[in-house]
């Protein structure tokens, strides 16, 4: 397993630094790491990947709905060895609130939004958490993201005449 | 018909301005609308040209499946257009929804949102089809207008 | 911010191209930007939730549709998370025309924005130029794949149709002329005043603003920042192939020029190693519609930097979640710094810059601190009035711009 060097190296390294914080680690291939973190752990977590593995960047947040749980993935990239991290942490649907990492990541602003937008989760200390992508006749604390928004045909409104606008 | 609807109408089939308009497509549609706008196809040799203003337009080409937040402002759009107006929906989303039929986000179809004069299928539709699409328009002027 | 004072319009020729038209308003004293704050979602049609009731298969044609100039990245992407999830590997031929897709669609794409650039700076004769010669990059994929925009090439296994010898002679022969084509293009944009009187020292995005707001693609490189999926992530048949990474560090809107120009002439040296050295063998392996419990992360470097896709599957014919991530979105906060502090008349160029598709669809919401004078131009207006303004201030703009 030579070719793991770099993963089984930052696994260890994370867990050595940071043992009662980490859940749970798994390295599916080469390049590939997922970490599991508590809620509220995760900014230590970001925090010393940036510092230490040069992972400033974050390539998204993904949001899934488990049932019970609303899970965060936080895809950032360790530029030291060059390796995908994922840090994974679960909030509770019925309070979805996490601490933002704007402050740590800036280029996470965007990311935080669209999670926000489609699933509901409240980013805390977030400086903007407006609406992003659903549109302004948007129904409030509706998520399409979530299990329970199905999909179905939408009514369509007739064309009529308004006058000039 | 007087001389001067004749003269208006000729004007008319020679020089239809066109506004380009995406309603949430994946510019597979809108990358074609501009290919046909440059050297290889060139419809300005029809007199075609594109306008950045509704009120300087004749015809509006609408591509994509026309989205929740985007109806509006197309509507606006079109009341804007002078009389008369024509509308040329491009692309199987702008025709039926397409791929994207079912999505909460879209409306299906731009038909259901505006009347449409000449449907021109495609995913996205290659650049003789949308010619062929306004010369069909220009014949619908040419025999009603 | 209220939306009910904007509107979007329709506008046309330079349709710049990505995934979302956006909604920006500016704050502005006199002539310089003071701030900029995005609204996207014009273009949001719930790709994600709708993925999720599609089968892996169909899944393959609604994910080609994020985007029409980057559908082959999406797609390839796609096709290789659902293979790495279902445990399949794509033959060797088959991953060497994914590739060669990949790297002739980012021709299409990089020529496709350059001559949009020189549209936004009031250069539409190259404009012609560059669209006349982008024709024959459609040409060959046309020729491979039967279609000239979503290309539809890629399947989970493989890819679905095989090049033939005469394909590949043509092919070669395009890229020649292509090739000639995009030095002298490289020449203009490196001599010629006027494009660089309105791109030097413009926009300008420092290294550690890139690294700070998580820049990709062209972007990042044009910034000083050495990334690039194809290196970092080795994917496809790119650790096979021989390229270099191209990185300018002046920061600025030339330097963004440049990168895509140089992207170009890597591109076609790549489309020449895989046309000379296609692998025989079958183009696809056989997928069985469904997929283990799992989850995968792939990651493409799409025309406009890197495309990440999640896929999470749960043993059925359909994704339980399928994440997209599209450049554009990463690149967004980098065009907002970039704008601080320039002048308007160079919002559509900046703008441009990151090879995005948002600024021919909304209308601009203007706000002048010192008089509170609100207005809201589209982009023609706004692309005029920038021509104009250019006239009365070229020589003083200049002179301050090239001092430094």
């Amino acid at each position: 397993m030579s070719e793991l060097k770099a993963e089984q190296e930052l696994v260890e390294d994370v867990k050595k630094q940071l043992g009662d914080k980490i859940v749970d680690t798994k390295i599916q291939r080469a390049k590939r790491v997922y970490i599991r973190v508590k809620a509220g752990d995760h900014r230590d977590v970001i925090k010393y990947l940036k510092e230490k593995w040069d992972a400033y960047h974050v390539s998204t947040i993904t949001g899934v709905d488990l049932g019970e749980n609303i899970e965060l993935l936080y895809h950032l990239f360790a530029y030291r060895g060059n390796v995908t991290v994922t840090v994974r942490t679960e909030v509770p649907k019925s309070d979805p609130k996490i601490q933002t990492i704007v402050d740590i990541i800036p280029g996470a602003t965007l990311y935080e939004r669209e999670v926000h937008d489609l699933l509901g989760v409240v980013f805390e200390g977030h400086p903007e958490l407006e609406r992003l992508i659903l549109p302004d006749d948007w129904p409030e604390g509706v998520y399409p993201l979530r299990k329970e928004y199905k999909l179905e045909v939408e009514e369509v409104e007739e064309v009529k005449e308004e006058g000039e606008a | 018909m007087g001389i001067l609807d004749r003269m208006v109408k000729w004007a008319r089939i020679r020089s239809p301005w066109i506004l380009h308009f995406n309603t949430g497509g994946c510019n597979a549609c809108d990358i074609e609308v501009l290919a046909v706008l440059t050297p290889r196809f060139d419809v300005e040799r029809f007199g075609i040209l594109l306008k950045g203003s509704p009120r300087h337009a004749d015809v509006l080409v609408v591509t994509g499946p026309v989205t929740r937040q985007v109806a509006k402002r197309l509507k606006r759009i079109y009341y804007q257009m002078p009389e008369p107006k024509f509308v040329m929906a491009v692309g199987a989303c702008a025709v039926s929804g397409g791929v994207f039929r079912g999505a909460y986000n879209v409306h299906m179809g731009l038909d259901q949102v505006l009347p449409v004069d000449v449907y021109v299928p495609g995913c996205p539709p290659k650049p003789e089809a949308i010619i062929d699409g306004v010369v069909k328009l220009l014949k619908k002027l040419e025999e009603g207008g | 911010m209220s939306e009910e004072r904007m509107f979007r319009i329709p506008v046309g020729p330079q349709h710049p191209a990505l995934k979302e038209p956006i909604n920006f308003t500016f704050i502005v004293d006199g002539e310089r930007v003071v701030d900029v704050k995005p609204r996207i979602g014009y273009n949001h049609r719930g790709i994600e939730k709708l993925m999720e009731s599609k089968t892996y298969i169909q899944g393959l044609y609604l994910i080609e549709r994020i985007c029409g100039i980057c559908s082959a990245a999406h797609q390839g992407c796609y096709a290789q998370n659902i293979e790495e999830a279902a445990g399949i590997e794509a033959p060797p031929r088959g991953v060497y025309l994914r590739t060669l897709i990949w790297e002739l669609e980012r021709i299409h794409s990089h020529l496709l924005w350059v001559g949009v650039a020189y549209h936004e700076i009031g250069f539409d004769t190259l404009f012609m130029y560059v669209w006349r010669d982008r024709e024959r990059v459609m040409d060959i994929l046309e020729m491979i794949s039967g279609n000239r925009v979503n290309y539809a090439m890629n399947t989970i296994g493989g890819v679905r149709r095989d090049v033939t010898p005469e394909i590949v002679d043509n092919a070669l022969k395009a890229l020649d002329y292509l090739e000639e084509r995009t030095k002298y293009y490289k020449k203009v944009t490196e001599e010629d005043d006027s494009i660089l009187a309105r791109t030097v020292n413009v926009g300008i995005l420092k290294t550690e603003d890139a690294k700070r707001l998580c820049a990709v693609g062209p972007t990042a490189r044009a910034s000083g920042l050495k990334v690039d999926v194809r290196r970092d992530d080795p994917y496809g048949a790119y650790d096979e192939l021989d390229f270099d990474v191209v990185v300018y560090d002046t920061c600025d809107l030339t330097a963004r020029v440049l990168v895509r120009i140089d992207e170009v002439l890597e591109s076609i040296k790549m489309c020449r190693q895989i046309l000379q050295n296609l692998p025989s063998g079958p183009v696809r392996v056989k997928f069985k519609r469904k997929v283990p419990e799992g989850e995968s992360i792939s990651k493409v470097e799409a025309p406009r930097g890197e495309d990440l896709h999640y896929v999470k599957a749960n043993g059925t014919e359909k994704p339980e979640r399928y994440k997209v991530r599209a450049p554009t979105l990463a690149n967004i906060p980098s065009v907002c710094e970039m704008l601080k502090g320039g002048y308007i008349a160079d919002i559509p160029i900046v703008f441009a810059g990151i090879d995005p598709c948002i600024a021919c669809t909304d209308r601009m919401l203007f706000i002048d601190v010192n008089t509170e004078r609100k207005w809201m131009w589209t982009e023609e207006e706004l692309r005029m009035y920038a021509r104009k303004w250019y006239k009365k201030h070229l020589k003083e703009v200049v002179r301050e711009r090239w001092k430094c």
